[in-house]
């Protein structure tokens, strides 16, 4: 046709633009229904495609560092989406896998395994509640850095802290000071850990040792919270046992706080770490945070009390001495 | 001399193909990244930037090496420009080392600007030492090298098959070169003596891309993002695999497009 010079002109277009426009506006909604069905049918949205970390390592066709970043990125969603996270059946079932694989993929991140252990022992809900997994885990980037000193810290971190396996942590802490570049404190750690009694000072030295050196801003304030929580739990025990002490001496509980500090017992009466004046009920005995404290408490291991309450006894067990 | 004729020409050609475009993609993807990810990696800013950057030079180069690479011969034929190009006094062989080199002048010019790219990047997330900059030259090197090679393979392939075909091949190839110590694995876990030859023959003769990205039994992407140090002896033999075995590619190419007749 064109070699004769006819030529062939376009048709309308407008009629097919609006068609485009009228027909795409269409998929959102159409993409929402077929999501719904989606959801209302998956069992688990929880669902980790690639579960083998030494399999995803050989797909990667050399990308590993940048899978391994990918991974890791993912790993830090998962854990911190705390919105996300209550809409799983199970917290944070998938974090101890989605760790091994980073690590498979990139073993020099030294964070992976450093703060994926804590994201891993912390019990629900704030971490996984798996602490055996994070001393796996440790122990993986222990054999791939064996003179990284700070593997070793965090392994016994987590033996004395989560699992509470003082020996442990001590052999932790005790290999850990014979590397060149330990610092001189982390035999005294071992030893203190090794010694009974001593477990309460430890660990708020170890949670001190983490706000002040760790880089990262997310483990800072869990080394807070948990330093105030300490700070709250010894000043609740501190109170149970005056307000005993003062049972037996009056013969009746205290009907505020005040009566300790009237009765000699203490100095004056403690707030907790926010400024907020705890709670106490006289007729349970109760005492505790208030519901408007600031304070994010954490759990503080109940062996502690023991050890703590020895403490109390040998000072002022005898008499009505000043707290 | 007609090589550097037939190569600037392929050259030009990739240019006014707007090749380069690809360039603008990845200062997009470098950019966006730089600001984006100081949010999402809590610590690791600087090894995601270089992890992101290299991979991105493999990856864009690698695509550009196979979907240019399988038309350089195959585009000539079907526009009948050839005739034209071996009536003049242009060997064979002038022809085909010269399409190569115009390739690999295109990835180079590529490279080079998106290795710019990455530094800039670098530059703008801060805090990395003079020797980190250094540093990733080894691991584009051997990136380039890895392209020569998969731009030999698809060249190979363009000179006896359909772009679709050679597409598929060169991919399929580049692919299966990751994986070539698992051929090593099933040799040695083969029951028979012949299956066991057959394994080890494959292994040498797959092009091992594998040897690219891991040196020392080290990713080299990641490794240059933790500046960690070169074992170049490594990088020298593999610089050896590399030109021969491309070097044995082209020669296969100019074996198959010598014996080729036009009508």
């Amino acid at each position: 046709m064109t070699g004769t010079g006819a030529r062939i002109s376009g048709g309308r277009m407008w009629p097919w633009l609006a068609l485009a426009v009228g027909a795409a506006l269409a998929v959102p909604p159409a993409q929402d229904r077929v999501q719904e069905r989606m959801q209302a049918r998956a069992p688990d949205p929880d669902i980790l495609y690639f579960a083998s970390p030494d399999a995803i390592k050989k797909m990667a066709l050399g990308y590993e560092g940048l899978l391994a970043d990918i991974y890791w990125m993912r790993a830090i969603q998962y854990y911190g989406r705390r919105e996300e996270a209550e809409r799983r059946p199970v917290r944070y079932k998938n974090l101890a896998a989605m760790l091994d694989i980073t690590s498979t993929l990139d073993p020099d991140m030294l964070d992976v395994y450093r703060a994926g252990s804590i994201f891993l022992a912390e019990p629900d809900p704030v971490g996984a509640g798996q602490p055996e997994q994070a001393v796996a885990l440790l122990d993986k980037g222990i054999a791939r850095h064996p003179a990284e000193w700070r593997l070793r810290l965090d392994k016994g971190f987590i033996y004395f802290w989560f699992l509470k396996d003082y020996r442990h942590a001590g052999q932790a802490w005790l290999d850990g000071s014979r590397l060149a570049a330990a610092p001189p404190w982390m035999a005294g750690l071992a030893a203190m850990a090794l010694s009974r009694g001593g477990e309460i000072e430890t660990a708020k030295m170890l949670w001190r040792q983490q706000l002040e050196q760790s880089e990262r801003a997310d483990i800072r304030e869990n080394a807070r919270n948990h330093l105030a929580s300490t700070e709250v739990a010894e000043t609740l025990w501190t109170l149970e046992f005056f307000i005993e002490k003062y049972k037996e001496k009056a013969g009746r509980p205290p009907r505020q706080l005040e009566d300790l500090v009237r009765a000699g017992f203490l100095r004056r009466v403690p707030v907790d770490p926010s400024g907020v004046p705890y709670d106490y009920e006289p007729a349970s005995g109760y005492v505790g945070l208030a519901p408007e404290t600031k304070v994010r408490y954490l759990k503080v291991p109940e062996e502690y009390r023991a050890s703590f309450r020895r403490k109390l006894e040998e000072l002022y067990g005898s008499a009505s001495g000043r707290g | 001399m007609n090589i550097a004729v037939v190569a600037r020409n392929t050259f030009r050609e990739n240019i006014r193909d707007r090749v380069l475009y690809n360039l603008i993609l990845f200062a997009l993807v470098m950019t966006v990244s730089s600001i984006a990810l100081g949010q999402l990696t809590l610590g690791y800013e600087r090894k995601v930037i270089v992890d992101l950057g290299l991979s991105a030079i493999s990856i864009f180069g690698t695509l550009i090496a196979i979907f240019i690479g399988i038309g350089l011969v195959h585009k000539e034929l079907e526009r009948r420009t050839v005739y034209a190009l071996l009536s003049k006094p242009v060997r064979r062989h002038e022809f085909i080392l010269g399409k190569y080199l115009g390739l690999l002048a295109t990835l180079s010019v590529n490279v080079a600007v998106m290795t710019v790219g990455l530094w800039l990047s670098m530059l703008y997330q801060g805090g990395i030492e003079p020797a980190g900059y250094a540093r990733i030259l080894p691991a584009v090197y051997l990136i380039f090298l890895s392209l020569a090679l998969t731009t030999a393979l698809a060249l190979v392939f363009s000179t006896f098959s359909t772009p679709a075909l050679s597409a598929l091949f060169t991919l399929f190839l580049w692919i299966a070169g990751h994986f070539n110590y698992d051929l090593l694995e099933f040799a040695a876990t083969s029951r028979t003596a012949a299956m066991r030859r057959f394994f080890q023959a494959l292994y040498y003769l797959v092009p091992n891309f594998s040897n690219f990205t891991s040196i020392d039994s080290r990713n080299v992407i990641q490794s240059a993002a933790y500046a960690q140090p070169v074992d170049w002896t490594a990088v020298g033999w593999t610089t050896v695999y590399g030109l021969v075995y491309s070097g044995a590619l082209l020669a296969l190419a100019v074996a198959v497009f010598s014996r080729r007749d036009f009508k």
